[in-house]
């Protein structure tokens, strides 16, 4: 038996058009749904597109080394307070490595930079050593960069940081105080705009100390929330890992209390609370999805019902039962899909004025689009499935006895 | 009776009952009905209401199904066979003329007779094309392109008819099919169906009007689901339409 789908493609098209505002509204909710969904995936997305692009950048020659505590799933909470795994002996230890051509760790200090009263919110301290410039490309603005002749009392500043502290980007040689020790500015950091980066550091609101004034701090130890390397070159950066991790077991005794990412999956764990926000909107962007396709199946339902003497003149006539389904069906799918492509578009228009106020933009990606138009069609079937089978079940004796 | 021989039968019912509700609401709304239609018997089943005259109506249309008995379409049985395969019969042997006339309200004229062409699985153009043609044989063509809600009663019936007609059925079930018409359009009805029949189709009408009977070649009276009488009009009913004034059909026509 034929299907006759272009005859119900047609169909459809008149039967929707004959009904325009109800078709339109219907088709709305299917594109609210679909658009907040393009908009949470499409930023989300952007974020993870921003990190391959650093990685890229890098030219694929870069690892992180981190306390195994971080990566197991949950966030930022452990991240920062959780005494980490990771000590300066680790570090000192892989330094030695040929292969590696900077190796920088990353010490979280528990303190805000403050000047005075002045104690700017959202920012942090950390302690490293001067290598980490090379590895994040970090560009100073003013004054230098740590280097091994600068002593335990300078710092470096982000420009935000900068300006909160001290109201102007040009603060070398003012003073700020962290946990009561006093640092001189020694340089100022080019601002970045780039609060999403491997190092899940933002630069521009970071004041960096030398790793031994972090250690005096911390009370002379050094717990490590990350060592960033840098291997000679992409092909050393395998060899070079290998050689890490042996060495690593042999510290910390056969222990794997650390975890060694490299490439994409350093965007991965980094971009996590991202896929956790990202989770819980696109749940949130389903449940209107969802609304939609109760739309849906509600006009599909008051369409079937509209149309009762329509279906029963039509199976008189010699309609089957699969033709009616596919009648209907094809009309749910048609709102849906059309709701669903203008979604598409409305979510990305959506995420290009969120981005204004971000600082990445929403990427394009090939799994978005599917997925949108997986979505669209999935709402069409499960909610335009059930109208449809009962459009076909109405007996033609009853259906046109109906009067109008 | 000496027809009877040399035209084939189309329909042949044996024992045919429809049953309905059960236990004390039992009842038949046909007990047992045995009825022979042969090609080009333009019909008139009589009766009271609820006689069971429109439930036989739709058993030989395929829409209802019988409790018993036999139902041989084209000498074929077909109370046996799948919904989707009687859905098949009535898109190729059997045209519907209703009360109502059941047109499409948002489908064109053309559209609404071409539909059944749909379920034959036709292209749209030749579909179009064979509505167009039939039309034409109505005198309808300058309506193809209004919609049913533009036209008159009379036009309205004799659109549905064309419909009916389409896809070339065997016979052509007809459910009161002047009831909502006044009797100037009736006798346009009437004369269009008695044409069909002298070209030689067969049509079964139901009709509570026993002025149309006289268009009829054979008259069943029914009674509580049963046959009461089967009158064959051997008088060949040649022409009608000096009933009304020449060219009264082409004036409502245009």
């Amino acid at each position: 038996m034929r299907l006759l789908i272009s005859d119900h493609i047609t169909n459809a098209y008149e039967s929707l058009r004959s009904n325009r505002l109800r078709t339109f509204l219907t088709g709305l909710g299917i594109t609210i749904g679909v658009a907040s969904i393009t908009t949470v995936l499409a930023l989300s997305a952007g974020v993870s597109s921003v990190i391959h692009q650093q990685i890229t950048a890098l030219e694929g020659n870069i690892a992180v080394i981190r306390p195994l505590s971080t990566t197991s799933g949950d966030l930022t909470v452990q991240q920062t307070f959780t005494p980490s795994t990771l000590t300066e002996q680790d570090y000192q230890a892989l330094m030695k490595n040929k292969d590696i051509k900077h190796i920088a760790p990353m010490m979280i200090v528990a303190g805000i930079p403050s000047k005075g009263d002045t104690k700017p919110a959202g920012t942090s301290v950390i302690a490293s050593t001067p290598s980490l410039q090379d590895i994040a490309k970090l560009e100073v603005r003013d004054g230098q960069f740590l280097d091994d002749v600068t002593n335990q009392q300078t710092v470096v500043v982000g420009e935000q940081l900068s300006v909160d502290l001290f109201g102007t980007n040009q603060s070398v040689g003012q003073t700020l105080t962290v946990k009561g020790k006093r640092f001189t500015v020694i340089g100022v950091l080019k601002r970045s705009n780039d609060p999403i980066n491997f190092s899940t550091v933002d630069f521009d609101k970071t004041a960096i100390i030398h790793l031994s004034a972090g250690k005096e701090l911390a009370g002379k130890t050094a717990p490590l929330q990350q060592i960033s390397l840098q291997a000679t070159s992409a092909a050393k950066l395998q060899p070079a890992l290998q050689a890490v991790d042996a060495e690593l077991a042999r510290l910390h005794h056969g222990d794997k209390d650390y975890t060694i990412i490299s490439g994409r999956d350093i965007a991965a764990s980094t971009s996590r609370l991202f896929q956790l926000i990202q989770g819980v909107s696109a749940v949130i962007a389903s449940v209107s999805l969802l609304v939609g396709g109760i739309g849906i199946m509600n006009i599909m339902l008051v369409n079937v019902a509209e149309r009762t003497r329509e279906i029963g003149l039509r199976k008189a006539v010699g309609a089957s039962n699969a033709h009616i389904i596919w009648q209907f069906l094809i009309e749910s799918l048609i709102i849906s899909l059309a709701g669903g492509i203008a979604g598409y578009v409305a979510g990305y228009v959506l995420a290009f004025i969120i981005s204004t106020f971000l600082t990445f933009d929403p990427a394009f990606t090939w799994y978005i689009a599917g997925l949108a138009g997986a979505l669209s069609l999935g709402v069409g079937v499960v909610f335009g499935i059930y109208p449809a089978v009962k459009a076909s079940r109405k007996d033609p004796i009853e259906s046109l006895r109906q009067y109008r | 009776m000496a027809k009877k021989h040399t035209k084939p039968v189309v329909i042949k019912l044996k024992g045919l009952k429809k049953r309905y509700g059960i236990g004390n609401a039992e009842h038949y709304a046909l007990d047992g009905v045995d009825l022979v239609i042969e090609k080009g018997e333009f019909i008139a089943i009589m009766g009271p209401s609820g006689c069971g005259k429109t439930t036989l109506l739709n058993i030989l249309g395929l829409l209802d199904r019988p409790t018993d008995g036999d139902y041989l379409l084209d000498k074929k049985p077909v109370e046996e066979l799948s919904a989707a395969h009687h859905a098949r019969i009535r898109s190729e042997q059997i045209g519907f003329v209703f009360q109502n006339f059941n047109l499409i309200p948002r489908l064109t004229v053309i559209e609404n007779v071409a539909l059944p062409l749909t379920y034959k699985g036709m292209r749209k153009m030749k579909r179009l094309k064979e509505a167009s043609r039939v039309l034409k044989n109505f005198h309808l063509q300058e309506r193809e392109y209004y919609m049913p809600n533009q036209l008159s009663g009379g036009q309205s019936q004799r659109v549905a008819i064309a419909r009916a007609l389409v896809n070339n059925p065997s016979i052509i079930l007809a459910d009161e099919p002047t009831g909502n018409l006044d009797s100037r359009a009736s006798h346009i009805v009437m004369e269009e169906l008695s044409d069909l029949h002298r070209r030689g189709n067969t049509i079964i009408m139901v009709t509570h009007n026993p002025k149309l009977t006289t268009y009829a070649s054979r008259v069943i009276h029914m009674l509580d689901g049963k046959i009461a009488s089967d009158t064959k009009i051997m008088v060949e009913v040649t022409s009608t339409t000096d009933k009304i004034p020449l060219g009264i059909k082409k004036k409502v026509a245009a």
